[in-house]
């Protein structure tokens, strides 16, 4: 018998094709977590080679000790301006150190990593930076990795390593400033605060505003319980360029 | 670089845009623009705006970058020197390029084979037009349609005029009457209910104050046989709605609330819902505080409205056969030769009082029933008949407009559209749980993938009620029988404020039931439920994917416009 059909019918709801979930539950307190912080968007040591900025699949690995005046951004994706103002910006190192001597994680993790993710050779992050990347943490004892992305294939590309690291068995968040982006390349978790892109992790120089969203991003780590949850932050900053 | 040669030629129509910074006099090649696959992202995220005279990627391809120019810049005709004019007949070549897909020159022309002696045969290929063969070739046998029916499931509805309370429970010329005293008693029930009181509101009374509404329950019990088959006693005119709140009235088992004025805060008419003409029986039930948002506090009131319920069937089990007003007689079938189709629903199962009752010994009822988080929120198949016959009794507490409550399974519209259809063969319903823990939530997945394999099934229809986590599971469940080769067809209220967060490419034909004009969840308990024309929706979907004919994705944002276009081919 056949099937009453009909030519012209739409699908009605849209759907984003997430890659499957990954997941590594955190199972200590965050006072007595190493953390790492990891960046898309083009962060590395002064003395250390640029990135090529038409896209770029390497990455820098950055001592935790080194002072952020010793930090740079090579990157071509977003407006320098702010981070150029204060690396914290899109990579809270100072913030990772008062924290531990706030008591309110444990460590600050050996090596921390900068990548440019602008444009980024998606397999490339798939199969070589991102494992590459995992492995350097899992080494070092990780038990959390913060992300943040940059421009709109940074976001891509952080979210690839994040996913990398998460399968690697270390809990992973993404501070996104393009949640959407985020969300649909497959974040395990990530939170939003209201940000541009170039100053993902906080106002240059708003000490308060970077702590806030460095701390409740921690929190969410041991809060969120299942893949792909997101929590937008509220805190909010516009750069006037 | 950000895309290879290849990407660029599989978008040569899409627009070229640079993915970094450019210098000018830079000689445009793929490995200068951006993926067109993340365009829709980040015009999402306001990172790129598309003008009428972008242009495309074949036409920038060797063309030279006139001004320095930043990442995410679309590439115009002021950018870019030499590069390719678009013709304006290729357009045109395109819209008329359809009829030539089927070339009418081979159908005409003869193949003459001069045949002296044959041996062996013949083989022809499969898809080979053999209407255009000058002779007739021997039809397969097919079996014969046959509809065997399985299982019987005879209804008879009891219309209610009035409901009363008075000395004793009993049933008698259209008036029910309820013991005075049945709500003190129904405390023995659990320890944790404290108190519980029963009103009776007519259908011209509704603009009274309640308390969220945890489910509405139909008056159903069996006379004969069980769950499914035999004789079922049904009250017309007449619903159970559950309310409750904890000691220090705090509302329980609310994810989003119903709470307060009925006929506001009630969407009449939905299959989960209370009629227009129905007297409500409300129980508002009081438990133990701090307990309203565990596990044990709810089920607590269920029990102990199940309690009072129960006493009401003693009474409906009396009611002679002859003096009912309707008679619905239910089959379950056993077809033949009509493709093999499955309805899949995801219940919640978050723990908590995010749970159901499987199979209770009385239609709608809690007792001798098994909650789908205690066996583990793996798939349980029902015939629609044992769906049909209160098969589920729901606990579930999310968003009033989405859930399904206990009322909904009684009616639901998709199982009666499906096992009433002549063109294909529901073999069951199943219902599968969302667990809280991501690890268990694939675990139940693969396992309804396997049921599905093992069901034989061509096509399926998944429908979740609630948004959000759960979405993860419906995503998956689809993916677990479309990954098989089998049809599928996912329902969902998904809108605005439910938007998917995960997806997969198997979620290509999807009904919305969202049905408030914002797309959100709206709390007026049942409004963005599964009704019988999403039902229509649905299943005509499921039969165009199974016949291969294809299904136009979906556009990025939801409108209503597109499901109104959809509507239009069910009338």
């Amino acid at each position: 018998m056949p099937l009453t059909t009909v030519r012209g019918l739409k699908s009605e709801i849209y759907v984003p094709i997430t890659p499957p979930p990954v997941w590594t539950e955190l199972t200590k307190p965050l006072n007595q977590c190493t953390v790492a912080f990891c960046t898309a968007g083009g962060v590395h040591l002064k003395s250390q080679e640029r990135f090529n900025l038409s896209g770029d699949y390497s990455f820098r690995k950055i001592p935790s000790d080194t002072p952020s005046s010793e930090l740079m951004v090579s990157h071509g994706g977003f407006d320098n301006s702010d981070v150029n103002k204060d690396i914290n910006s899109m990579f809270p190192i100072d913030r990772l150190h008062e924290l531990v001597k706030e008591g309110f994680i444990g460590k600050v993790a050996p090596t921390l990593i900068g990548f440019m993710g602008g444009g980024g050779n998606v397999q490339k992050f798939k199969e070589e930076t991102g494992p590459e990347i995992a492995r350097i943490l899992k080494e070092e004892g990780v038990d959390i990795a913060v992300f943040t992305g940059g421009c709109g294939t940074c976001h891509r590309s952080a979210t690839i390593v994040e996913r990398a690291v998460e399968a690697a068995g270390i809990s992973t968040i993404i501070i996104a400033a393009l949640p959407p982006i985020a969300k649909q390349q497959g974040a395990p978790r990530i939170t939003a605060p209201h940000v541009p892109i170039g100053s993902n992790a906080g106002e240059p120089n708003n000490i308060e505003m970077q702590t806030a969203i460095l701390k409740d991003t921690l929190n969410q780590v041991e809060e969120m319980t299942t893949f792909g949850q997101m929590k937008t932050l509220p805190y909010e900053y516009r750069h006037n360029v | 670089m950000s895309i290879t040669v290849e990407t660029a030629s599989q978008h040569y129509n899409d627009p070229a845009v640079l993915c970094c910074l450019r210098k000018k006099g830079t000689v445009i090649s793929a490995s200068d623009l951006e993926d067109p696959a993340i365009f829709p992202d980040l015009e999402e995220s306001g990172l790129l705006t598309l003008s009428e005279d972008s242009l495309t990627i074949g036409q920038v391809l060797g063309s030279t970058l006139e001004q320095d120019a930043d990442a995410m810049t679309p590439l115009t005709p002021e950018l870019v020197s030499h590069y390719v004019e678009k013709k304006p007949e290729e357009k045109e070549k395109a819209t008329t390029s359809e009829p030539a897909a089927n070339p009418a020159g081979p159908k005409n022309s003869v193949i003459r084979f001069s045949i002296n002696e044959l041996k062996g045969q013949i083989e022809i290929p499969a898809g080979f037009d053999s209407a255009a063969l000058p002779f007739t070739l021997p039809e397969a046998p097919k079996p014969e349609p046959e509809d065997r029916i399985i299982r019987t499931l005879t209804q008879r509805e009891f219309n209610v005029q009035e409901v009363r309370v008075g000395a004793e429970t009993s049933f008698q010329d259209k008036v029910l009457t309820i013991r005075e005293g049945l709500c003190a008693e129904s405390l023995m029930a659990d320890p944790l209910v404290k108190d519980a009181q029963l009103d009776i509101i007519r259908p011209d009374e509704r603009h009274v104050y309640s308390n969220t509404i945890m489910d509405v329950i139909p008056i159903a019990t069996k006379v004969e046989g069980i769950l499914g088959e035999g004789t079922t006693n049904v009250m017309h005119g007449v619903v159970v709605i559950l309310t409750g709140v904890d000691e220090k009235g705090v509302q329980i088992h609310e994810f989003g609330s119903c709470e307060g004025y009925l006929d506001e805060k009630i969407r009449f008419g939905r299959p989960g819902s209370p009629d227009p003409d129905d007297i409500m029986i409300r129980i508002n039930v009081t438990v133990q505080e701090n307990t309203g948002m565990e596990r044990r506090g709810p089920f607590a009131a269920h029990k102990a409205c199940d309690y009072i319920i129960q006493e009401i069937r003693e009474a409906l089990k009396k009611a002679p056969a002859e003096a009912c007003d309707k008679e619905d007689v239910y089959h379950d079938y056993k077809k033949t030769g009509k493709p093999r189709v499955v309805l899949v629903k995801e219940i919640m199962g978050q723990g908590a009082m995010h749970d159901n009752v499987l199979l209770p010994t009385e239609p709608a009822g809690v007792k001798g029933g098994q909650r789908n988080v205690d066996l583990g929120n793996v798939p349980v198949v029902l015939s629609p008949n044992e769906v049909r016959d209160g098969g589920i009794h729901a606990l579930t507490c999310i968003g009033p407009a989405t859930k399904e409550v206990t009322r909904h399974y009684f009616r639901e519209p998709l199982v009666n559209l499906m096992a009433e259809d002549d063109e294909i063969n529901l073999v069951g319903v199943v219902f599968i749980g969302s667990p809280q823990v991501n690890d268990e939530k694939a675990y139940v997945s693969a396992r309804l993938g396997q049921l599905a394999e093992a069901l034989d099934v061509e096509g399926a229809i998944v429908t979740t009620e609630g948004f959000g986590n759960n979405h993860i599971d419906f995503a998956e469940n689809i993916e677990q029988i479309g990954r098989r080769g089998i049809k599928v067809v996912g329902a969902s209220y998904c809108a605005y404020q439910g938007q998917l967060v995960v997806g997969n490419k198997y979620m290509d034909a999807m009904i919305e039931l969202n049905k408030d004009k914002d797309g959100f969840e709206n709390e007026i308990l049942a409004d963005s439920t599964l009704c019988p024309s999403d039902a229509k929706r649905a299943l005509l979907m499921l039969k165009t994917k199974m016949a291969g004919v294809p299904i136009e994705p979906a556009n990025r944002k939801w409108t209503q416009e597109v499901i109104t276009a959809n509507e239009q081919f069910i009338q």
